[in-house]
């Protein structure tokens, strides 16, 4: 059983990142961050850099969790992936980071977090950043 | 299926220079080679000596008929039979040395994409001169962005109105060209 | 030397606002193109050649030859940043143009890059200046015979320094020559190859041609691109290069302007050539190899400055002699008989002001380059984000609308469509376009120049031998042509293997459009 959660380099992955540790550590369960790309495109701001991911793992370390990595990028859809690691890796709970948006913003862009959150079969966390 | 990621449980990235080979340039060619797809093989190679064979004689035929003249006096097929015999003996050499396969590419699941696309692009083609540019254009692009891009729909819808806006602009607007248009 | 009146002519030709315009917009355009993956600058040419119809004929050239140095420019950055390629031309400096990123050097990289870059078109373009009416002048005694032995060994040496399978290449080169065919024939007035069709009496138009081949073929090859990694983006500190970085790599900005100029003017050479050469020489003289792919300096250096200047020499043959050196080139051939103009000897005496035109447009490329090259990285690394889901309609309907425009003829679109087919499938089968092009655009000229001189010998192809030009042209052909022969003979006597080196990475690079 492990947590699984998305990470972006942005203050709402980041905020889900901390609350992944927060419950990693309370439920005793490993930790997966999962930062995959959209496929298309050279350059995308949703892929960490490595300085990101280090810091990110060692603040893992230093609550005594213990963190697991898993590059990529996916051809269309978020979704479809997270939700089928979460499976394979039997997750108990599913953290995401929720971007504050206007009700106008979540029609014409749609959301991945939405789809998750109504999709998915496991636990979802969803958290903000904090304002 | 086509969602999941190839991602891997991945330590560091730039860490390994424990494991790199001495030389970079050796390196960074092995890893390139991975990534390139898989090169045709031989049955490609046939195929397509084959087909370039048929136009040499197609071409050599036609030559024919139209006339050789002498060489002081070339009629009109004298250089295209030249070109063509030389194209037939290139192509049947090709045969035997490309035998193993090795160059080109391999056609994979995507190419169908490459053939949708295509054939959207043959569409456009036939519609143009009946109903204008911005529909076919705009369908052509729906497509392209929907299915071949694996775009959302409000994405797709979005862009292919934009695009399409920006060419009537461009081409019909401010270059004043004579593309068929509807509107 | 020619008189510095025509040169100073020249010079008022660039400068005139239009022209100046163009010249950025080109060089703008083809950095872009440069960073971005996917198109080349043969296909962005070839896609924006209706564009020089209703400009003058230096205008369109101005446009075309920014897009094609720029380009080298433009392939530097991904390179540098993402170690990735932009351009066939770049891959050598991936191997310490990213080392040095990775060490936070990144500023520095591209700096060098940039200056040497500029220092090596210069170089390139003042060689350009006094070497080209030289050539010209010489040229002038040219006759049909010199011109067919000319235009066979240009063809020759394109296919034959391709990469990828050399037999496939001149087999595509001789379907051109063979398409080149197509329509009256002007010697007797017969229709050949016309199958009845109206449209095609008049001949295959080039541009339809080139748009198809290099423009969709690519665009449609590219709609099955595979994963590809996708990058986070880098931040460029350090942007201008310190003294002490341009005092080390002036040995191989001065090494790699000349080995480029020389490269680029061979037939086949060019950009990609003069790059891995530079980079083998520079690592050759080096005291310590070792430093090589880790960053050392000089190995961004003298790529990017041979691969500048051999792009810029490039021009020699086409201009002086009317033989295009590479597959851009000959577009450039193309475009200048949209024209009216047929690139000849005779270009620097009669259309002195397309030629000094054209020239002295590239100095001021070259600094218009240099001025933007850095403070736009940001600008360019964002340009990256544009997904290719939707970069690609916009390019596929602009080259079908502007097909149109051509003629106002949807044939003209159809056999784009037509041609972009057989570009994709030639690349999948492993056929280069380039050769196809070249020999299609010089198919007439070879044509007319082989029946003249058989007129003017008697029917006896002997002729050509007498007459030294022509002789030795001939000859460096058969050489050519045989030389792989005898070395694939002797290679299987041996029964050894030669490895292939590494830059198989850079053949492997097919992926990436060679305007090469």
């Amino acid at each position: 059983m492990s947590i699984v959660v998305g990470y972006v380099p942005t203050p709402a992955g980041e905020a889900a990142v901390q609350a992944a540790i927060v419950e990693a550590g309370l439920r005793d369960e490993d930790l997966l961050v999962v930062n995959s790309a959209r496929e298309g495109s050279l350059v995308e701001s949703t892929v960490a850099a490595d300085e990101d991911l280090d810091r990110v793992l060692a603040q893992a370390e230093r609550a005594g969790v213990r963190a697991e990595l898993v590059r990529g990028t996916h051809r269309d859809d978020f979704t479809d992936e997270i939700l089928d690691l979460a499976e394979k890796h039997d997750a108990s709970l599913i953290v995401i980071g929720l971007r504050r948006r206007s009700t106008v913003g979540k029609f014409i862009m749609g959301s991945v977090a939405q789809r998750i959150l109504l999709q998915a079969e496991h636990p979802v966390l969803a958290v903000k950043p904090p304002r | 299926m086509d969602g999941s990621s190839n991602g891997k449980p991945d330590g560091r990235a730039d860490g390994g220079a424990a494991v790199a080979p001495a030389d970079p340039a050796q390196a960074l060619a092995d890893e390139w080679a991975e990534e390139t797809p898989p090169p045709a093989g031989p049955v490609a190679n046939l195929a397509a000596s084959l087909v370039t064979t048929a136009i040499g004689v197609l071409g050599a035929v036609t030559a024919v008929g139209l006339g050789l003249g002498t060489p002081t006096q070339p009629g009109a097929g004298l250089w295209p039979l030249a070109i063509s015999v030389a194209v037939v003996v290139l192509s049947l050499a090709q045969v035997v040395v490309g035998r193993r396969g090795g160059d080109g590419e391999k056609f994979s699941r995507y190419s169908w994409l490459s053939l949708v696309g295509l054939a959207t692009l043959l569409g456009l083609v036939a519609l143009l001169p009946v109903i204008g540019f911005e529909i076919p254009a705009l369908l052509l692009s729906l497509i392209w962005m929907k299915f071949l891009g694996g775009e959302s729909w409000r994405s797709a819808v979005l862009y292919s109105v934009l695009v399409v806006g920006v060419l009537y602009g461009v081409f019909v607007g401010a270059l004043g060209t004579n593309v068929p248009h509807l509107f | 030397m020619e008189s510095l009146q025509n040169v100073a002519a020249g010079f008022a030709v660039v400068l005139e606002p239009t022209n100046l315009l163009y010249c950025l917009l080109g060089v703008v355009i083809g950095m872009l193109i440069g960073v971005l993956p996917g198109l080349g600058p043969a296909a962005t040419i070839a896609i924006l050649l209706p564009l020089t119809y209703g400009v003058e004929p230096v205008t369109a050239i101005i446009m075309l030859a920014g897009i094609f140095y720029g380009a080298q420019y433009g392939g530097t950055i991904t390179s540098v940043l993402l170690r990735l390629p932009g351009e066939a031309s770049s891959v050598v400096t991936v191997l310490d143009g990213h080392a040095l990123a990775r060490q936070g050097r990144a500023g520095t990289a591209l700096g060098v890059a940039a200056v040497g870059s500029f220092i090596g078109g210069t170089v390139a373009i003042v060689g350009l200046t006094f070497l080209a009416p030289v050539v010209a002048g010489f040229a002038l005694d040219f006759g049909p015979p010199e011109y067919a032995a000319l235009a066979l060994l240009g063809i020759l040496l394109v296919s034959t320094i391709a990469s990828g399978a050399r037999l496939k290449a001149l087999i595509a080169a001789a379907i051109g020559l063979l398409l080149a065919t197509v329509g009256r024939d002007a010697f007797t007035g017969a229709e050949r190859f016309t199958f009845d069709n109206l449209s095609l009496a008049d001949g295959i138009d080039f541009v339809p041609v080139a748009m198809g081949l290099f423009g969709l073929g690519e665009i449609l090859y590219n709609l099955e691109e595979r994963h590809r990694a996708v990058h986070a983006p880098g931040k460029v500190a350090n942007v201008w290069p310190s003294r002490k970085d341009l005092k080390e790599s002036s040995g191989a900005v001065t090494r790699g302007s000349v080995l480029g100029f020389f490269l680029g003017i061979l037939p086949g050479g060019g950009a990609t050539i003069a790059s891995m050469a530079a980079y083998a020489a520079e690592k050759k003289r080096a005291k310590d190899p070792s430093r090589f792919g880790k960053g050392a300096i000089e190995g961004v250096a003298g790529p990017e400055t041979a691969n500048n200047a051999a792009a810029t020499s490039s021009f020699i043959p086409l201009l002086t002699l009317g033989i295009p050196a590479n597959a851009t080139m000959a577009l450039m051939f193309g475009a200048l008989l949209i024209q009216g103009i047929t690139p000849g000897p005779q270009l620097v005496t009669e259309h002195p002001e397309l030629f000094w035109g054209v020239v002295n447009s590239m100095y001021i490329g070259n600094v218009l380059l240099l001025i933007m090259s850095i403070p736009l990285v940001g600008v360019f690394v964002r340009i990256l984000r544009v997904r290719a889901a939707i970069l690609a309609p916009v390019t596929a309907l602009i080259t079908m609308v502007g097909a149109y425009t051509i003629n106002n003829s949807v044939f003209d679109v159809l056999l784009v469509v037509v041609f972009g087919a057989v570009g994709y499938l030639m690349k999948k089968f492993g056929f280069e376009p380039g050769p196809l092009v070249l020999a299609f655009v010089l198919g007439s000229l070879l044509e007319s120049s082989l029946r003249r001189s058989l007129l003017m010998f008697d029917g006896s192809a002997a002729g050509f031998f007498t007459r030294p030009i022509s002789a030795t042209l001939l000859v460096v052909f058969v050489v050519v042509a045989v030389l792989p022969l005898i070395r694939a003979v002797r290679d299987r006597r041996a029964g050894g293997d030669v490895a292939g080196a590494p830059d198989a990475g850079a053949s492997a690079k097919n992926r990436e459009e060679e305007s090469v």
